[in-house]
């Protein structure tokens, strides 16, 4: 399979994360806009359900990251995320010249899912959802935001080394089990610092943000940078010593 | 071996070849030869076609049957 075909893979995949998944978190603000959250933790999301709202979130996501491993796993690997790109080639399972337009190509799927999420939606998109941007919720630290990011995404990489990369794994389970485990961690960590689990999830909502309203939350950027890389390349490493010989 | 499908119009042909799918013995006129694409690998990796072809040989009702549905 050609890079070209491949990246476009990692296109239209991240796309589909980004738009259905951080799209489920927008709408859900603007549903609950009006509401009295009933403490400044709650900043929206929960104020409604509680948990629920989570876990609807993360059922959004789990979805659309089951559809599109199954869709495009055969085609570009459904990496979707930078941080599992970097992983892979971090323990030699992914060639080092593909990594860059894989990332790229991640990058401008997200931003292209946020922007035709606004034109979907209009502007409330943005200016009451945000389009589903992360950041750390009231009361929580830089540092801590870091922590729950690379721990989430050490639990997600963990996963993806269990049951897709090793080849002992039970075939055909992967896209279910990786997307149940993406909404189970939105779902209990979601109030922290949005669990974005992944750089290219929080750029495209950032970007759009940005260049839509003028809202810059690019100071947390490297919170879903360092955090996600960190998680994802520690746990790759852990699972091959702990399941060498 | 002979061929079934042969020895069912009463003539007597030695068999070539088995049929993968209903196991009868054939010979070369009621055969079909294919030759299979192999891919290997798939998420999170980019599945990759192999170099070397799988062969596969079916007897003609069989792989009329095979292609039919």
């Amino acid at each position: 399979m050609s890079l070209m075909k491949r990246s476009i893979a990692e296109v239209v995949g991240t796309f589909m994360l980004v738009y259905f998944g951080a799209g489920s978190a927008a709408i859900t603000l603007m549903i609950s806009k009006g509401s009295s959250p009933p403490n400044p933790f709650n900043i929206g999301i929960g104020s409604l359900g509680g948990l629920g709202d989570w876990f609807a979130i993360g059922m959004a996501f789990a979805i659309a990251i089951a559809a599109s491993i199954y869709t495009l796993g055969r085609i570009s690997g459904a990496h979707l995320n930078p941080a599992v790109t970097i992983a892979l080639w971090a323990t030699k399972r992914f060639p080092t010249r593909d990594v860059v337009p894989y990332i790229l190509a991640q990058l401008v799927g997200a931003s292209l899912a946020s922007f035709l999420f606004a034109a979907s939606v209009g502007m409330d998109a943005v200016t009451v959802g945000g389009l589903g941007a992360t950041a750390p919720f009231p009361g929580i630290g830089y540092w801590q935001a870091v922590l729950a990011e690379a721990i989430g995404t050490f639990l997600l990489m963990l996963t993806i080394m269990g049951i897709a990369v090793d080849e002992r794994a039970p075939p055909g389970f992967a896209g279910l089990i990786i997307g149940l485990v993406v909404g189970g961690i939105i779902t209990t960590t979601g109030n922290i610092a949005g669990s974005s689990l992944n750089p290219a999830r929080t750029f495209g909502p950032y970007l759009g943000d940005y260049v839509l309203a003028g809202n810059s939350l690019w100071q947390f950027f490297p919170i879903y940078i360092i955090g996600p890389i960190a998680g994802a390349v520690i746990a790759a490493f852990l699972y091959d010593y702990l399941s060498g010989e | 071996m002979k061929c079934y499908l042969c020895a069912l119009d009463k003539k007597d042909t030695e068999a070539v070849a088995i049929c993968i799918v209903c196991g009868m013995g054939v010979c070369m006129d009621h055969l079909v030869r294919e030759e299979l694409d192999v891919w290997e690998g798939g998420y999170p990796f980019p599945s990759r076609k192999l170099k070397r072809k799988l062969p596969r040989i079916l007897c003609k009702p069989c792989y009329a049957a095979y292609h039919e549905g």
